[in-house]
Formats: C-alpha cells, sequence, structure tokens
C-alpha cells in the first residue's frame, strides 16, 4: 500500500514538471494523456488496485481520484497560459501595412446641381410644396403668352428663346408649370417645379441651358411679405444663417409687384432670381378668381449656386462631362 | 443707357456720394450697372509740345516725334496715331508714370527706335473724347506743365438698366423724376418755348395722318435760315459723354433732345420735302426707301412711314431716309416729334434687324404730353446755335388715342393684403403723390388714382400697389412666413425614379454627367439607326446656336459616348459616368413626347481595378449587374434577353433588358464600329433604361420572410457542358427542377481550358436545401440533387466532373 501512495506521489510530482514543460497545446494534450489518459500511469496505478485489501482499495482510490483532479487543474491552467501565449503570437505575426489605400470599389458621385437640386426639393416638400412637372419644350402660349408677354412687346426681348417647330419653344423658365399647375385646379395650393430651362447665349458666363427652381402659391392672404419670408427661410437653408437678401424692384410681365433678389456675397451682392406677386392677369389666365386669390412666384437659377457651393471656377464645367472635375469629391 | 450724373444735376439736385445716388435708384429699380468715376488721376501727365513729326524708319503707320517737355532738349516718342502734328499741345506719359487703368508705363523699343514716353488718347486717360487719336490741348498749355490742370475729366457717367416697362426712364427727365420721389426737391424745367417769327408753319407745310392705328399725334414745326455747322464745345461733350457721336448741330440737338426728354426727334431738309405736304401712311406695296445709313430696305405694309407727296422720306419711329437727310447745305428745316405705336414700330424695327435710339423709344411708348414740348425745346436750341427762325403756330394733329387709364380705384385694404403691410389710405395718397399720380380719397379705403400722362404702364390696382410698394421701400415691407394650411409635399413618381436611378449609379461607382439637350444630327448616323429606327423622329431647332446642338437628342447615347470620348483622351481610367435626363421625340401637331431615360457607360483600361484586387469579372458583367441593380433599387425585376438588335451594340454581347416581360431597355458592349464611329478605342459597355417606361409598370413591394431554424444541406455540382449552353437557362432549369426545398443557387465558377475538352465548359454551381418547418434529410436531398443530375443530362448533356 505504501509503495502505491509512493508511487501516486511519484507521478503526480512527474505529471506537474512534464506539464510544465509542455511547450505547446499539442504537448501539453499528449502529456495529458500520459498520465491521465486510458493507457496513462494513473490508470496503470488504478488497475493495481484491485489486489489490495478492500479497506486499502477505498483508500488509494481517493487519493488517486484526488491526484488526478490536481493533474486536471495543473493541465488546465498550462493549456490557458499556451493559448493566451499562441494568442499573442498570433497577434504579433499578424501586421499590415495599414497606410495603404481603402479598397470599396469605384466611388460613385451625383451632379452638383443633383445635389444643390435634391436639397431644395427636401425644404421646400418640407414646407409642404408640392413637386410639379412640365415639359421642356412647350407652346409659345405657356411660356409667354399665358404668362402675360403681350406680342410684340420688348418684354420678349428679356430672353433669347430657342425656337422649333409649331409655334414651340425650349422654355425660358421653368414658369410655365406655374400655368399647368394652376390650370384646372382651385386655391389653396403651393408647388415647386425644378428643371432644365433654355437661354439662346452663349458665353464665357452663360450656357444655353441652365436649371431653375420656381416656386409658387396661391390662396387668400399670402402676401408680399410671406414671399420675402419664405426667400429669407429658403436662402439660409441653401447659403447659410448669415446671408442677406435685397429685394429691388423689377420687371416681369408675370408678376406685381415685381422684385429681383440678390444675395450678400463676400462683400457685396450676387443676383439671385426674380419673384413677385402673380399677375392677376396670370391667374385669370388659369381660370384662377384673381378677386378673392391671390399669391407669389419665384424662381432663380441653381447651377450659380451649385458652383458657388463646390467652388467650381466655370461654367462649361457643369455640362461637358469632364470626369476629372465631376468626379472630384 | 449712359447717365451722366452732371446732367443729371441741372435737372434736380443730387446727394453729394454717387454710390448713395447708385443704391437708392438701384433700390427704386433703375438697376445701376456700373459707374464711370470722373476725375482720373492725371497728375502724373505733362504737356507736351510736338515739335516735329517725322516717319518712323521702319513702320508706315507711326511717326517719331520730337516733343518739348520743358526740360533742357526735347525727347523722341514713338506715336501711332493718324492726328498727331507738329505744333500740337498733347498730353504725355513718361517712363514710370502709372496710367488711369493701372498700367505702369515703362521705357520701350518700338520697332527699333526708342520712345521715351506714350502720347496719350483720352481713353488711355480714362476720359472723355475721341478714341481714335490723341487727346490734343489748348494752345496755351505750357510745356512741362501738368496736364490734369488742361483736361476736361468729365462726368460721373451711370450705367443704367431700364426694364422693358419704363419707356419714360429712359432720358435724364425720367430719372430726375425718379430721383425727385426719392430725395423730393423740384424738377428745374428749361426753358422750352422758341421765340416764334415769320410766316406760319402752315404756309411751309400741310401734315396728315393716313394710318391713324400706327400714330397717335404727329407734331411739325418749320425753322427756317439755319446754318448747319458742327456744334459748340458743350453739345458735342455732353453727348459723347453718353457715347453719341456729334455729327452736326441740328442732328446733335435733336440727339440731345431725345436723351434729355426721351422723345425722338427728326430734322428732315424742308427743300427736299415734294409738295409742301407730310402724309403718314402705311408703305405702300414694293415701295423701298434708302436709310440714313446707306441701306436701301424693302418695305411691307404693314410698315408705317412718313412720306411728302411723292414717296416715304423715313420709316416712322426707326430711321429717317437719306432723300431727306440734312446736309451742310440745308437751310430750312421741318422738325418732327411724333408719337408712334408701339408694337408697330417694333415689327418693322424687328423686321429689318434695325434698332435705333429712336426705335428703342417708340416701342416703349413716350409720353403724349412731351411731344410738342420737345418739339419746343429742340427748336429754340436750334435757333439760338445754328441759328435761324422758328414758324410760329406748330402743326399737331392725333390720330388714334394712345391706350391710357382714364382712373384707377385703388383699395388700401387690398393694397395691405398684397403687400403684407398696414398702410392707411392716405399714406398710399402721399406715396403715389411722390410719383405724381393724382389720388383722390372716394372712401376711407379707396382712392381714384389718375396717373400722369408719361407712365403708359399703370392700369390696373396691382400696377399701383407695385408703385405704393416700390416708393415705401421693399425692404420696409414686413418679412414673414405665410400661415397656410399643412400640406404633404408630394413627389411625382418621375422624380422619384429619376433620384432612384441616380442614387443607384452612383452607388455602383459611376459619375453623373449633364449634357446639353440638342445634338448634331449626324450623331444618329453614327449609332448606326437605321432610317425607320423611331428614334430618328427628332425635334429640329429653328435657330440652333451651331449645327452640333441642332436636334434635340432622342437617345442620351451620342451625348454621353462624346463623353467617354473626351474622358479617355483625358486619360481618365476607367471612364464610369451616367446621365438621367430627358430625350424628345416629335409628333405632329403636339408637343414633342419627353420621356425620362437613364444612360450609363464604363470602360475598363489599363489600371488594376485595385491595389490588392482579384480579376474582376468581364467587363459586360459588370455592366449587367449594374443595370441589375439599378432596376432592383427602383423595384423592378430586370430580365436580360439576348440577342437585343440594337445597331449600336455588339451582336454577341448584348441585351435587351425588360421588365415583366416588356422591354425598358439595353445593354451591352459598344460595337466596334459604333465605337469607331465615336473615336472610343477602350472596351465600353453602355445601359440605357427608359424610366418613364418603368413608371407604368408595377414596382416589387418590399417582403421579408422568416428564415428557417433548421440547417441547410448544400450540394455543390460540378458540371461539363457544350460551350453553345447559355448558362442562364441551365440555372433557370436547375431551379425548376430541384423543388420547392432549394432556397438558393450561387454559379461559383465557370471555367474552360486545361483539363477541360476543347468546346466543353465547367459550370461549378452550389445548391442550398432548406426547410422552414423541419431539418431535410439526406435521401430527400439526394433525391433533388439526382433529379437535377439527370435532367442536365437529358436537356443539355451535361455530365458530372
Amino acid at each position: 500500500m505504501a509503495s502505491q501512495t509512493e508511487e501516486l506521489s511519484q507521478l503526480e510530482d512527474d505529471a506537474r514538471a512534464a506539464i510544465e514543460a509542455a511547450t505547446t497545446v499539442q504537448n501539453l494534450t499528449e502529456v495529458r494523456a500520459g498520465y491521465l489518459g486510458r493507457k496513462g500511469s494513473l490508470a496503470a496505478i488504478l488497475r493495481g488496485i484491485g489486489q489490495l485489501e478492500p479497506a486499502e482499495r477505498g483508500r488509494v482510490g481517493q487519493s488517486a481520484n484526488a491526484s488526478k483532479e490536481r493533474i486536471e487543474a495543473w493541465v488546465a491552467a498550462r493549456r490557458q497560459a499556451l493559448e493566451a501565449s499562441d494568442r499573442s503570437a498570433n497577434l504579433a505575426q499578424h501586421q499590415l501595412d495599414t497606410s495603404l489605400p481603402g479598397a470599396a470599389g469605384y466611388p460613385g458621385q451625383l451632379h452638383p446641381v443633383t445635389r444643390i437640386e435634391r436639397e431644395i426639393a427636401d425644404f421646400f416638400t418640407s414646407m409642404g410644396f408640392a413637386i410639379e412637372d412640365g415639359p421642356e419644350v412647350e407652346t409659345d402660349f405657356n411660356n409667354f403668352g399665358a404668362l402675360n408677354f403681350p406680342d410684340d412687346h420688348p418684354a420678349r426681348d428679356m430672353q433669347d428663346t430657342f425656337f422649333v417647330e409649331g409655334n414651340n419653344v425650349l422654355r425660358t423658365h421653368t414658369s410655365n408649370v406655374q400655368i399647368r399647375a394652376m390650370t384646372g385646379r382651385t386655391p389653396p395650393f403651393r408647388f415647386v417645379a425644378l428643371g432644365r430651362v433654355y437661354r439662346h447665349d452663349l458665353d464665357a458666363t452663360h450656357y444655353p441651358m441652365f436649371h431653375q427652381v420656381e416656386g409658387f402659391m396661391v390662396d387668400e392672404r399670402t402676401s408680399f411679405g410671406d414671399l420675402k419670408g419664405v426667400l429669407y427661410a429658403f436662402a439660409r437653408h441653401l447659403m447659410g444663417q448669415e446671408i442677406q437678401l435685397r429685394f429691388r424692384p423689377h420687371f416681369f410681365p408675370f408678376t406685381e409687384p415685381s422684385a429681383e433678389m440678390d444675395f450678400s456675397w463676400q462683400g457685396g451682392w450676387l443676383e439671385w432670381g426674380g419673384c413677385g406677386m402673380i399677375h392677376p392677369q396670370v391667374l385669370e389666365n388659369c381660370g384662377v378668381d384673381s378677386e378673392r386669390f391671390q399669391g407669389f412666384a419665384f424662381g432663380m437659377g441653381i447651377d450659380r449656386s451649385a458652383m458657388l457651393r463646390f467652388g467650381i471656377p466655370r461654367i462649361t464645367h457643369m455640362f461637358d462631362g469632364d470626369l476629372r472635375i465631376l468626379g472630384q469629391r | 443707357m449712359r447717365l451722366s450724373t452732371g446732367w443729371l444735376a441741372e435737372w434736380i439736385d443730387l446727394p453729394e456720394d454717387v454710390d448713395v445716388l447708385a443704391d437708392r435708384l438701384t433700390m427704386a429699380g433703375i438697376e445701376i450697372e456700373g459707374i464711370e468715376r470722373a476725375g482720373s488721376d492725371l497728375s502724373a501727365i505733362r504737356v507736351g509740345h510736338v515739335l516735329e513729326r517725322n516717319p518712323h524708319p521702319n513702320a508706315d503707320r507711326l511717326s517719331v516725334c520730337s516733343v518739348d517737355l520743358g526740360g533742357d532738349a526735347p525727347v523722341e516718342i514713338v506715336c501711332g496715331a493718324p492726328n498727331v502734328a507738329a505744333g500740337q499741345k498733347v498730353a504725355v506719359a513718361v517712363p514710370g508714370t502709372v496710367l488711369p487703368d493701372g498700367t505702369k508705363l515703362k521705357k520701350s523699343k518700338i520697332r527699333g527706335v526708342a520712345s521715351q514716353g506714350m502720347i496719350c488718347s483720352s481713353e488711355e486717360l480714362g476720359v472723355p473724347g475721341d478714341a481714335a487719336g490723341i487727346l490734343l490741348l489748348p494752345e496755351a498749355a505750357p510745356p512741362g506743365a501738368c496736364a490734369g490742370d488742361w483736361i476736361d475729366t468729365g462726368d460721373t457717367i451711370l450705367d443704367v438698366a431700364i426694364t422693358p416697362n419704363r419707356g419714360d426712364w429712359v432720358s435724364v427727365l425720367g430719372i430726375a423724376r425718379e430721383v425727385r420721389a426719392a430725395y423730393g426737391g423740384d424738377l428745374r424745367w428749361p426753358d422750352c418755348a422758341p421765340e416764334e417769327k415769320g410766316a406760319p408753319t402752315a404756309d411751309a407745310i400741310r401734315v396728315a395722318i393716313d394710318d391713324a392705328e400706327g400714330c397717335h399725334r404727329y407734331v411739325a414745326r418749320i425753322i427756317r435760315g439755319v446754318r448747319v455747322a458742327p456744334s459748340p464745345d458743350w453739345v458735342q461733350k455732353k453727348l459723347e459723354a453718353i457715347g453719341v457721336r456729334p455729327i452736326n448741330n441740328v442732328v446733335d440737338l435733336t440727339n440731345l433732345v431725345l436723351a434729355e426728354m426721351g422723345q425722338p426727334l427728326h430734322a428732315f431738309d424742308l427743300a427736299k420735302i415734294s409738295g409742301a405736304e407730310i402724309r403718314v401712311r402705311p408703305a405702300r406695296v414694293g415701295e423701298s426707301i434708302e436709310t440714313l445709313d446707306g441701306v436701301e430696305r424693302p418695305l411691307e405694309a404693314t410698315d408705317l412711314v412718313i412720306a411728302d407727296a411723292q414717296r416715304a422720306i423715313a420709316i416712322a419711329g426707326v430711321m429717317g431716309g437719306s432723300n431727306s437727310e440734312v446736309s451742310d447745305a440745308s437751310v430750312d428745316l421741318l422738325i418732327e416729334s411724333a408719337q408712334f405705336h408701339p408694337s408697330r414700330v417694333r415689327k418693322t424695327a424687328r423686321r429689318l434687324g434695325l434698332q435705333t435710339e429712336a426705335s428703342y423709344r417708340f416701342e416703349r411708348g413716350v409720353d403724349p404730353e412731351g411731344v410738342a414740348r420737345a418739339a419746343d425745346r429742340v427748336s429754340r436750341l436750334i435757333a439760338e446755335i445754328a441759328g435761324g427762325t422758328v414758324a410760329p403756330a406748330p402743326i399737331s394733329i392725333d390720330g388714334s388715342a394712345p391706350q391710357t387709364a382714364e382712373s384707377i380705384s385703388l383699395s388700401t385694404a387690398r393694397t395691405n393684403r398684397l403687400l403684407g403691410t398696414d398702410l392707411a389710405t392716405p399714406q398710399v395718397a402721399q406715396l403715389l403723390q411722390r410719383i405724381d399720380v393724382e389720388c383722390e380719397p372716394a372712401d376711407a379705403d379707396h382712392l381714384v388714382c389718375r396717373p400722369p400722362s408719361y407712365r403708359n404702364d399703370l392700369f390696373i390696382p396691382q400696377d399701383l400697389i407695385e408703385e405704393v410698394a416700390r416708393i415705401y421701400g421693399y425692404d420696409e415691407i414686413p418679412t414673414t412666413l405665410p400661415a397656410a394650411q399643412l400640406q404633404v409635399g408630394l413627389r411625382p413618381l418621375r422624380r422619384v425614379l429619376a433620384d432612384g436611378a441616380r442614387d443607384a449609379l452612383r452607388d455602383s461607382g459611376l459619375v453623373e454627367v449633364m449634357s446639353f439637350s440638342a445634338i448634331p444630327p449626324g450623331d444618329l448616323d453614327a449609332l448606326g439607326l437605321s432610317s425607320e429606327d423611331p428614334r430618328r423622329n427628332a425635334v429640329r431647332l429653328l435657330n440652333p446656336i451651331a449645327e452640333e446642338a441642332s436636334i434635340l437628342r432622342t437617345t442620351l447615347l451620342p451625348s454621353l459616348l462624346r463623353g467617354v470620348q473626351r474622358n479617355l483622351n483625358y486619360q481618365v481610367d476607367p471612364v464610369r459616368m451616367f446621365e438621367v435626363s430627358r430625350v424628345f421625340h416629335a409628333r405632329p401637331g403636339e408637343l414633342p413626347e419627353e420621356r425620362n431615360w437613364a444612360a450609363a457607360a464604363l470602360t475598363r483600361g489599363e489600371s488594376r481595378l485595385l491595389w490588392g484586387g482579384t480579376d474582376p469579372a468581364p467587363l459586360f458583367f459588370e455592366g449587367k449587374g449594374i443595370a441589375e441593380r439599378l432596376l432592383s433599387a427602383l423595384g423592378y425585376a430586370a430580365e436580360f434577353r439576348s440577342p437585343c438588335g440594337e445597331p449600336f451594340l455588339h451582336p454577341g454581347a448584348s441585351s435587351a433588358i425588360a421588365v415583366s416581360g416588356q422591354s425598358v431597355g439595353a445593354m451591352g458592349e459598344l460595337h466596334p464600329e459604333c465605337a469607331a464611329r465615336f473615336g472610343i478605342e477602350a472596351p465600353c459597355v453602355v445601359i440605357v433604361v427608359d424610366l418613364t417606361a418603368l413608371e407604368a409598370l408595377p414596382a416589387r413591394e418590399i417582403r421579408y420572410r422568416e428564415v428557417s431554424r433548421h440547417p441547410a444541406v448544400r450540394r455543390d455540382l460540378a458540371v461539363l457542358l457544350d460551350r453553345s449552353v447559355a448558362a442562364g437557362e441551365v440555372v433557370e432549369a436547375i431551379r425548376k427542377t430541384a423543388g420547392n426545398n432549394l432556397t438558393s443557387m450561387d454559379l461559383f465558377d465557370r471555367y474552360e481550358g486545361k483539363g477541360v475538352p476543347d468546346g466543353k465548359v465547367s459550370l461549378a454551381l452550389r445548391l442550398t436545401f432548406q426547410r422552414i418547418d423541419r431539418t431535410l434529410t439526406e435521401p430527400e436531398v439526394a433525391k433533388a440533387a439526382d433529379r437535377v443530375i439527370k435532367m442536365l443530362a437529358e436537356r443539355f448533356g451535361g455530365q458530372l466532373r
């Protein structure tokens, strides 16, 4: 019996040394099997128990179990240590050159005009203006006549026009949408229209095509003061809270009173667009009772806002499809 | 319009600071677009005495002048002006002098001759005068003195933009009235009434208006015994300052009064008027007239002419005729001051392409009460300056009455409602009285308003409300936000689809471009469109800026391909771009059909996709993937069918794109011939999708499905097939054969080459089976796989590898 106890004690010492000496998890697994496995040293000792007296068997059995538990604990501790050092070795091995460029595929980009148009559309839809559309090739009547441009009147010289067959024109402004949207509807209503317009004009600062936003609101009491308020809110949404506006009396056939508005820019004023109270004749042309209803309309180019916002130096950059410009981020 | 502030100051007191004036006028609706300031600093310019003028040895047009600048010896100066001559006193800038335009003069050699200064023109000095030659100084100027003391530095000139409704502003008087409205004060009218002598006007001329519609008023005056000569200095200077070239005293004075009062005037040589008769009549068929500019102009029956007993002697309101022109020999004059019908003048001026100072004013309307006054004023000035006597009893005949409002009833409540103001009726009246509108109170809320004769733009209450606002000041109107019913800010489907397409294409790594809506007609040929192709049906511009932009595009492709070509030229690699915009299809008797399309193009050049990337899929399939994502983002499942038959696409590498069986576009590699015609040398794939066609098709709704908690079973198959078998059909057939338990299938490899027999291709497919309600059994999966393998063998001759 004493010999078995000694054997156990010796076994524990040997196992402890072997466990401490194991350098890999694999190695440790083999060491464990050598002591605790089915064919291991502890099993061999336990197999000898049968030859002992019954009273001895229990005691030796208990000692053997205690030894086993201790060895298992040493193995577990060693395993944890070895795994931890493996992990840090692995971490140390995985070294990227994180300065290489990111690789998420090609970047796409929206056109500057699209980006500004969306800001504008978001602003006005948030104010309950519905977006309305109209054709770019328009009748002379919807582009001029219904907007109170008399035939053979100098007002027609204000806009250089592209003509197409059938007494039609490329719309010179988005104001044709006023006529189309108001006709057949009864106020109150408020609409905003965005899109391409055309002028027969090409030089360093003019391109024959540009983009406009047109807004109009008609009910029984919307006033010129309200027009100023809406445009102030719009300008500040688009260009920043510090922006100032200036309303100058002007002439448009389709509004009265009419104004041109300028916004403050680098110590001076830049022309922004035109606006005014819709001319009663335009309301009547659309079947709206001009005694009862009144409202405002405004329109301005978007392209220049986009150029100012994004620092685009030349108008031609907007429309020549040069990806070296438009692809910039 | 160029407006001299000095001239304006003759009429009304001005604020001292011209910027204050300019700003005030701008805020009253008279936009001041520029200010040319008086008083160029000429302190560094010296008086020179030209002693000799010799020809330049090496240049015909240059001369070498010896100029006394008051120093010990004269200096040599090379001069290019034709009018330089010995004996003249001139303005000289010596090297080192900074000219008014900011340039610093340097010592220079001109054609081999050293020039020790520059003899200056008025333009170079920034002072009024003739720009063509050098500026001459008075005889008395001593050489070497400061030339600035001997030069009239002129007047500050305002560049004024006048809106087309305000003909009355196109004059010194008109602006003076606006200054009075802004600052108060009184107008200083010049003396107009001439001293009259001799036989009455009617003895010399008879006047008849045959076309009453075309002529509202005609005033004729006779001046006998004038001496035509150059105008005195002060007249010439006044005209030059506003950009009018002096001609002779008679013509200059008509121009002077026109600029001052806005009333066009014309002087005829009375001796050249046949039959002592003036008729204002329509032109006769076949009639023509040589105008003062020397051009023979055919007339039409709608044109209004001034005629004598025999022939037309002027085009009414536009330009006089050579046959009655005032010359140096003229002695007796007929002065015409009239009011013609605005749109009649405009029609003729436009048809003849002849916009004159007169037609510009008549188109905008003149003051009926100013017609006789201007005739008086110009007659008085001519008599004073050119001599002669003015005949008594001028003739004044009225045709039709011009369009004017008798009186307008203006409600203060209405005014306040429109403007958002809180004005009282007397306040409204006060504001209107500042611009000469007579106001009588009718009741507490209403004024009866009578505009002055010179305002031909005030007819309805809103016209007056605008004036109230203008004089009150737009800035004074309170800025408010509207009180209105809440309302949904709807977006039309067209816009939703366009924005969705832009986002999807952007997300696929493409850059949005926008190009002009008009293209060259030849681009449709370059696409290879047949003569029957509906895209041939383009809208043509009647007045294109250039032939390269003369038809509206029926497809976005030409603009896009031109863009691809340009970018390849710029060495952009790869080119990845798209446009979402309208195309136009002509329809007889109707406005064109406008449809929204999306078009994209991508090339792949020599640059690698990414620094660490693997080989990308062939370009066609990248394009196909982009098309799939585009439609999927918009809520549609794209179907691809080959061949697609588009002439601009490669017949073997293109697909029609359909949704729910309806064709909505096409994609594929560019046809090599089309690519060559657009000068595109890199492989290029294009995608075109008709967004308008999608509007009518039902979009898929997003429906999430529950996922299974039970394990999925995967089966990988590698199958050998003939190259001619379309993988898409194989995939479709497997999907139908494998049964409901097949949840997904991926084609993860396609291989041909070593180990695969010639003419064959190996496809590797991963089939995933799964049920939501239970775990699949092995025999169930095996059975489905076997069905697939059998089907592949029977239908496609496929063998497992």
